[in-house]
């Protein structure tokens, strides 16, 4: 017997690129931040070999709990051909090996940044997002330090006064993406840039959803079940982007996020931002169960106020529905 | 449609890399040692933001990014951290410091005496054209020996340690922190405020050009903490570990390694009496523009009430190379989702004032 043949084969990188230790800690990390659902776990956030504010901190995620036997989805802006996207996913690919999908059915581990899909994740499926500003309150308190006392002490006026600004500017709150949300009642949390289309999915959720993000040092989460509420005053409630009038160019399909895009002639199509999703819509393959119905209604009843004057109609004479799994 | 060009998913990855490695040209070990003999100083600054100390490898990864430096660091940064950390060196003190340049501000003649070394300080800075002229025979400066050189590296006690003999400022701890014990800034996150012990390694791998913005707005004014540079210090350093076994120490190689002090106004000390303040800064390579800023910056954060730019939270977060330099290049990528977003709450707001503007409209009509 040589001593070659029980050594370990050599390899330049560690399984999944990250070293035990820093495996180790950030699992642990993991775990406070299900614990505490909502709650920013600072975590020491090791360089990889992608530039920062490119999605190291999902990466980091990622390559934390990847294993042979996963497969991995990632996706940029809800598209899985967009170039950083099928970046990160050939490098996590490349160090795990675990095997790569489009399809939101087959992945356990999505790795995401801006979007959640549009159909439903199970609960053997992990979402991860990446995150540029993990701290909601940076608008109102520059400091991390300061506002890290604020979360402490659930001292969210700040925001709260800030909602109403807006409202006396704008008659409407101006935060496009990345909508402060409360978690399980508790801590006020950032859901990452993702549209406010996609804020209520993180509600109630079946799935675990981890936010990492890589150049501030925070991780966090969302476990499954969790109230998840965006703020708002209970007279002017939270609202999704209006795409009540758009329709994918290709497909028709309706009352899904859509993205606009710009023609020559001044006008505008749109097209449907889960492109998986268009691609099975397109090919008329089956589907997952959508967050979103056909008739864009969200699935938790009574999450979302009443758009149109029929569904007001309807809420003021039935009441509003409970707020469970329908 | 510039993002649908943008797509194209891991071919068109894979092309963009092949493209930037032709244009840059062959990547061999003779141009890495080329490098790495003919730019030591950037190779330091390289090795200081990457934090690893490896010459060879600084040179390498700016041969391989084309002296791209924020790319190099990132670079050398990515590897460092898979690397595990096998022991603690012993601290650098003055007895065991090779010293080649060492010049005080404070005082005209110091213990040791002023070292001014190898420097450009003095020389005029006048691009010597010849250098590009093939008909003229190269300069070749000979090289340092111990037979042209009346000069030797000195061990030389540091100018602090006089005002601290002297009670102007307070002494020495005698029994430094043990190595595990120190938080280490790669291994745990840092919050603020931080031990002295991050503050020291941050600003130690901090971005040059960041730390000279802020240490400049703060030697024009800004909070100005006036100061006095005590000592700024070229060295090689031994890198003295102790062997588990034995107990011996040993050297494992020899550093080029540099540190700046500054002084301040004084202010009430530990025991209540005026003492002197040292802003202090260390690092792997020799780099003193960025040293003697840090210095500056580390005394300006020590401040009861420092201005806004140089709290500590402030100076390390934003001077983190790695950190600055790939979140201003992400912008780079894909935000059409969270621009639809902004633009959908636009929409509503001016969809707003529209309807508001019409109210009042028809409220001035029925009157």
């Amino acid at each position: 017997m040589r001593l070659a043949e029980l050594a370990h084969p050599r390899q330049d990188y560690a399984y999944a690129f990250l070293d035990a230790f820093a495996k180790r800690e950030l699992r642990r990390r993991l775990l406070k931040a299900v614990a505490i659902p909502g709650y920013q776990v600072p975590y020491a956030s090791r360089e990889v070999p992608l530039a920062r504010g490119w999605g190291t901190g999902g990466l980091q995620v990622t390559l934390a709990l990847v294993g042979p036997e996963d497969v991995v989805k990632v996706i940029d802006q809800g598209d899985d051909q967009s170039v950083n996207a099928a970046n990160l996913r050939r490098f996590i690919a490349r160090m795990s090996g675990a095997r790569t999908t489009t399809d939101t059915a087959l992945a356990t581990l999505i790795q995401s940044r801006h979007r959640i899909p549009e159909e439903m994740l199970g609960p053997v499926q992990i979402l991860v997002l990446q995150v540029p500003y993990p701290e909601p309150l940076a608008r109102v308190e520059p400091s991390f330090a300061r506002a890290r006392e604020l979360h402490a002490d659930a001292e969210y006026g700040q925001v709260w006064l800030g909602l109403y600004e807006d409202l006396v500017r704008y008659r409407t709150p101006t935060q496009g993406a990345d909508y402060p949300v409360l978690v399980h009642g508790r801590y006020l949390m950032a859901p990452s840039p993702i549209p406010r289309w996609d804020n209520p999915k993180l509600h109630q959720a079946q799935h675990l959803t981890l936010l990492s993000a890589g150049r501030e040092k925070r991780v966090y989460a969302v476990p499954p079940f969790t109230e998840v509420r965006p703020v708002e005053f209970s007279d002017v409630p939270f609202e999704v982007e209006d795409q009540r009038g758009w329709a994918d160019w290709q497909t028709g399909v309706r009352h899904k996020f859509m993205t606009e895009l710009p023609q020559a002639d001044g006008d505008c199509r749109y097209e449907l931002s889960d492109r998986d999703y268009a691609r099975k819509r397109a090919a008329g393959l089956p589907t997952q169960p959508t967050y979103y119905n056909e008739e864009g209604r969200f699935y938790h009843p009574g999450y979302l106020a009443p758009r149109t004057p029929a569904e007001r109609l309807e809420r003021l004479l039935h009441g509003s529905p409970d707020d469970l799994p329908a | 449609m510039a993002y649908v060009a943008a797509r194209g998913g891991e071919a068109a990855i894979e092309r963009a890399e092949a493209l930037y490695r032709r244009l840059l040209g062959p990547l061999d070990p003779g141009l890495v040692k080329g490098l790495e003999q003919a730019l030591p100083h950037l190779l330091d600054r390289v090795m200081s933001e990457g934090s690893l100390y490896a010459p060879e490898l600084a040179a390498l990864a700016l041969a391989q990014t084309g002296g791209d430096l924020y790319e190099a660091v990132l670079l050398l940064r990515a590897y460092r951290t898979t690397l595990p950390r096998l022991a603690y060196a012993l601290p650098i003190e003055p007895e065991v410091l090779f010293t080649v340049r060492r010049v005080s501000a404070a005082f005209k003649d110091i213990p040791g005496g002023q070292i001014l070394g190898p420097t450009l300080d003095y020389s005029h800075r006048l691009l010597r054209l010849g250098g590009l002229q093939s008909d003229v025979p190269p300069t070749v400066p000979e090289p340092v020996s111990a037979e042209n050189c009346d000069f030797e590296p000195q061990q030389v006690p540091f100018v602090a340690d006089w005002h601290r003999q002297n009670g102007l400022m307070p002494p020495r701890p005698t029994d430094p922190t043990p190595g595990p014990a120190i938080p280490d800034l790669t291994r745990e996150p840092l919050l603020f405020p931080a031990p002295r012990a991050q503050r020291l390694q941050a600003l130690s791998r901090a971005d040059t050009g960041g730390v000279l913005a802020l240490g400049y707005a703060n030697m024009r004014g800004y909070g100005a903490i006036h100061p006095t540079v005590n000592e700024v210090r070229l060295a090689y350093a031994e890198v003295r570990l102790q062997h588990p076994a034995t107990g011996a120490v040993f050297s494992a190689g020899r550093v080029r390694y540099a540190q700046a002090e500054v002084l301040t106004k004084f202010r009430p000390g530990p025991d209540g009496k005026p003492t002197l303040e040292l802003g202090f800064a260390a690092s792997l390579g020799w780099n003193e523009v960025k040293l003697i800023a840090a210095a500056m910056l580390d005394a300006a954060m020590d401040l009861p009430e420092p201005h806004p730019a140089h709290t500590e939270e402030f100076v390390l977060s934003h001077t983190e190379p790695v950190e600055a330099s790939g979140f201003c290049i992400h912008y780079k990528l894909p935000h059409y989702v969270t621009f639809g977003s902004d633009l959908d709450a636009l929409r509503k707001a001016r969809a707003q004032a529209v309807a508001e503007q019409e109210a009042s409209r028809s409220a001035e009509v029925t009157e």
